[in-house]
């Protein structure tokens, strides 16, 4: 049974389909839905994502049919089939997605049938349920993905070395781009041919020839495994999860979990993660002096999605060497997934075993922080917990600020910084990092 | 008028026949203003569009309002994504409270996250389970409950939870109805707003009463009543735009207090110790000041709103025309407008025959309108989120405008688009949100308003002269932008009509 949500960090199902579709070039989608909709996840998402944009045919260039109570009494399909008619006369794409808003499913509206009138017009024209009441931006994602993957991906022959990267929502990581290349650039030293479905290179036709794929990877625990099983069943790709790889460790530990899946030649494998380690300590290596001149280790508190979480917090621990005491994962999770996340926090090199919390409510943040570390009641010795760094989203501010905490906002939602092609994920995306980790403390310097 | 009976405001284009689809020009406005396309049956209200763009919502707007109160939570009853825009204000929402109290927390909600249980058994359960929670965790004096499509669809019984729940929560609870898909009008948010401020918040306050009656302390009391006026912000305004509306009024010896945007609740109690309700934008405040009027007999006055040295002198002097000092204000305004005409002139010369597009709120857009004629700017264009009777004396101080475009539409930006490709303009002065279409154009872009900048009054007009020099200067990033990127409308849609789409009457 769900409960309210204290300041979400997610939009609604309808808002992850719209950040999806944001992340395809020349996709259009059409709102299926009152006229607020659109608007409102626009203004959610752009800001949320770090200033996303509306892209191509985004914000409130959405096509919507804006449908309003009266509408909604008469049923709601004539206005449909006249908006959707009308935007493939005006909206200039490649393709047309048709998503719907909770009201209209409430009242019944035949989306399936309305669109398939669509099926003669020379581009491709699909419906996708996506109703806000079942789920939020994440399912918005795998819904998009599943509906794309079932009707328009191609069924092909599985060409060995091609592989697809699933897990990565856009815009719900305010990073995605920039991981994304990331991913691409350390796999495709494996010899492999990837595909990230969206982002720098990729448009539709990635999308359109995702079915030559051999393997889906999916780096995340949670997110895209939906979309991977639908690949598996419609086009026969099985898939294998990673989580999210943050740092040189867990770089390589992703490399060699791909490449044991693909039968990769192990000598290659551990001649790349040689390469890269390399690299990375040549960077990581001009901080000897800096972070041990000034002690630049930190407590650190982390909260952040079911990606970010574990992820970010392992590298603190096994790589910068910090003490991250406190994580908080404030996704809406089922407890098998929770189980799973778990997992991912046992067997620290370092030896910590941080407190994990699963937590929807950004006022939940505080309480824990007195929990792991009871308050000062006037005495005169107390073990504080500092100095400390949180890495977050801008709903930390607060707390950060109460606490005196430097805040380092990673995880949606992002207004305080804007993102272009910024990356956290890999050995590039560690030492920027890092960069912006220890920048926070030698800032005023 | 007297609307507090029902559960929730009416819809605009009932109420007041609104329009948000039309296609002409200025005259063609005031065409319709005389023919009275207001009243009788309306003959602009239910014009719709065949093709339509997403506008945004009577709940979203709502919480530009909402968001801002002070010491409140607002609940968002609805599915998780309803509200979530309000993202866009959390990181500097607590600074623009903190310039009226610096104690002021950043914005609080929650959202009762309706599934699809909740859709078939409803939403009471989780509606009560966050008031409880925000009255315990936050102790706030207010709690706001903003329902969203889905509570109303499901048929929850809101205003009867919460008198339940009432006895139970130390915060006065607001109910505030403003389901996005109720009208098409988004403008009808202020009217539900209202609402439930009226129903809940606004009450004469509880005062001790002298045991022995003292005939000077009356007189003092009833004569800073006589000299406190309450003017109506709204959340585009900044705090820079209501301390110079203060500084105006002072200097007539008037008491200001700013309601409703960065409000306290106690403020609209003490509101009713005023002896002037002032509008500063007709489209927000009539339903409110009507019922004031009504019920605690406080006149007000609407009309134009102050942005531009001719609409301030109006302003002004309609103001102090009430108290009875016209005189005094006629001194005012002729000191202000001579500093101020000097400080004009080198932005005069730069911005002299430059031609501007505005799109925005009705009576801001054409507002502004006059100082671009001030500054000796061509208007080559408007368009309006909708289109009432509020619109008319806000004409008056525009010269020749009657063949200048007028499309009325609620954001729509493809309209624009189109609009564009016709009429040669050298900057665009826009509201927020349909940006990422409009910058494409390649043209230099001056907000309509924004929260930290100044707009009103006399000032307003020097540092609106002064951003639109700098904003002319250089237009580099959208042109280049122009050049390396593509607007997501075919080639046919720009060799239509720009109001081919637009339709009489809705389709239904
Ligand atoms: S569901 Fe209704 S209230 Fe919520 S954003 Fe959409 S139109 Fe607005």
């Amino acid at each position: 049974m769900s409960k309210f949500v204290d300041r979400p960090r997610y939009t609604c199902t309808l808002g992850g389909a719209l950040a999806t579709l944001r992340a395809i070039p020349r996709a259009i989608p059409i709102i299926h839905a009152s006229a607020g909709c659109g608007h409102n996840l626009h203004n959610a998402i752009n800001p949320g994502g770090g200033y996303l944009g509306g892209g191509y045919c985004g914000g409130l260039s959405l096509p919507s049919s804006n449908v309003t109570e009266r509408d909604i009494v008469f049923g709601g399909e004539n206005r449909l089939r006249e908006q959707i008619k009308t935007t493939l006369e005006v909206m200039d794409g490649d393709i047309y997605l048709v998503l719907t808003g909770c009201m209209v499913e409430m009242i019944g509206d035949d989306l399936d049938a309305v669109v398939s009138e669509f099926s003669d017009y020379d581009k491709p024209v699909l419906p996708v349920h996506t109703p806000s009441f079942r789920g939020n931006s994440f399912t918005g994602y795998e819904l998009v993905l599943s509906s794309l993957i079932r009707k328009y991906v191609k069924k092909q022959s599985k060409i060995p070395g091609n592989v697809n990267i699933l897990g990565i929502v856009p815009a719900q990581d305010p990073f995605w781009q920039g991981n994304l290349k990331e991913i691409k650039r350390l796999l495709e030293k494996l010899g492999l041919k990837v595909n990230t479905l969206f982002g720098e290179g990729e448009g539709l036709e990635s999308i359109r020839n995702a079915g030559s794929a051999s393997l889906n990877i999916v780096v995340s625990d949670t997110y895209g495994i939906t979309a991977a099983r639908t690949f598996e069943e419609v086009h026969g790709i099985p898939y294998i999860t990673t989580g999210l790889p943050i740092g040189a460790e867990a770089t390589g530990n992703f490399l060699r979990a791909v490449s044991d899946a693909l039968s990769i030649d192990k000598t290659l494998t551990e001649f790349v993660i040689a390469q890269e380690e390399l690299i990375y300590y040549s960077y990581l290596e001009r901080l000897a002096d800096i972070y041990n001149d000034i002690d630049l280790q930190r407590y650190a508190v982390v909260v952040a999605d079911a990606n970010y979480a574990p992820a970010l917090s392992k590298f603190l621990s096994d790589e910068l060497g910090w003490l991250p005491e406190l994580v908080v994962i404030t996704d809406l999770l089922e407890e098998s997934q929770k189980y799973i996340l778990l997992e991912r926090f046992k067997n620290y090199q370092s030896g910590l075993t941080p407190v994990v919390k699963f937590d929807t409510d950004a006022s939940s943040i505080k309480k824990y922080l007195a929990e792991i570390r009871p308050p000062n009641r006037n005495q005169r010795y107390y073990d504080s917990f500092s100095p400390a760094v949180i890495l977050g989203s801008v709903y930390e501010r607060d707390i950060a600020g109460e606490f005196g905490f430097p805040l380092l906002t990673v995880s949606f939602p992002v207004t305080n910084r804007v993102v272009l092609n910024r990356s956290y994920v890999g050995t590039n995306g560690a030492l920027s990092l890092a960069e912006d980790l220890l920048g926070l403390l030698v800032a005023g310097r | 008028m007297n609307y507090l009976e029902a559960i929730s405001a009416p819809a605009r284009e009932n109420r007041l026949r609104a329009n948000i689809a039309f296609g002409g020009t200025c005259g063609d406005i005031k065409g319709c203003l005389k023919k009275g396309c207001f009243s009788g049956n309306g003959c602009l209200n239910l014009a719709g569009r065949r093709f339509s763009q997403t506008q945004g919502c009577q709940f979203t707007l709502s919480l530009a309002i909402l968001n801002t109160l002070r010491n409140a939570v607002v609940i968002m009853h609805s599915p998780i994504g309803c509200g979530t825009c309000t993202i866009s204000n959390v990181g500097v929402n607590k600074t623009f409270k903190q310039l009226r109290d610096p104690n002021s927390e950043g914005i609080i909600w929650l959202s009762t996250n309706l599934d699809e249980a909740d859709v078939i058994s409803g939403g009471e359960r989780k509606l009560r389970e966050a008031v409880l929670f925000a009255d315990k965790e936050f102790r706030p004096e207010t709690i706001i409950v903003a329902n969203g499509c889905v509570p109303s669809l499901i048929g929850d019984d809101i205003d009867s939870i919460i008198s339940d729940l009432q006895n139970q929560t130390a915060a006065t609870i607001v109910p505030i109805h403003c389901e996005g898909f109720k009208t098409k009008v988004m403008a009808t948010a202020y009217d539900a707003v209202y609402h439930g401020i009226l129903k809940k918040l606004v009450k004469k306050p509880e005062r001790q009463r002298y045991l022995v009656n003292d005939d000077v302390e009356a007189l003092k009391e009833s004569y800073k009543i006589g000299r406190n006026v309450n003017v109506f912000n709204v959340g585009s305004m900044s705090r820079a735009d209501e301390l110079e509306l203060k500084r105006l009024l002072n200097a007539l010896g008037l008491n200001v207090t700013f309601i409703p945007c960065y409000a306290e609740p106690e403020d609209f109690q003490y509101s009713l110790e005023s002896s002037l309700n002032i509008s500063i934008c007709g489209t927000h405040d009539d339903y409110f000041l009507e019922h004031i009027k009504e019920k605690y007999d406080i006149p007000f006055i609407i009309d134009t709103m102050p942005i531009g040295r001719k609409n301030t002198d109006r302003w002004l002097l309609k103001i102090a025309a009430h108290f009875g000092l016209e005189n005094e204000a006629r001194k005012l305004i002729e000191t202000e407008n001579a500093e101020l005409d000097k400080c004009l002139e080198s932005f005069r010369e730069t911005l002299k025959g430059k031609r501007a597009f505005i799109s925005g709120g009705e009576v801001r857009i054409l507002a502004t309108a006059e100082i671009l004629q001030d500054l000796g700017m061509k208007l080559v264009g408007f368009k309006a989120h909708h289109f009432d009777e509020f619109i008319e004396p806000v004409f008056d101080a525009l010269e020749n405008v009657d063949d200048v475009v007028f499309d009325v539409a609620t954001n729509q930006p493809f309209e624009q688009a189109n609009l564009l490709k016709r009429i040669k303009a050298d900057i665009l002065i826009t509201h927020t949100g349909g940006n990422n279409i409009l910058a494409k154009i390649g043209l230099p872009i001056l907000p309509l308003f924004g929260p930290a900048y100044n707009y009103l009054g006399y000032s307003g007009v020097f540092e609106v002269a002064r951003r639109l020099n700098r904003v002319i200067r250089n237009g580099q990033f959208n042109k280049q932008l122009s050049l390396h990127t593509k607007l997501p409308y075919k080639e046919e849609w720009y060799k239509k009509d720009p109001f081919t789409y637009i339709v009489e009457q809705d389709a239904v």
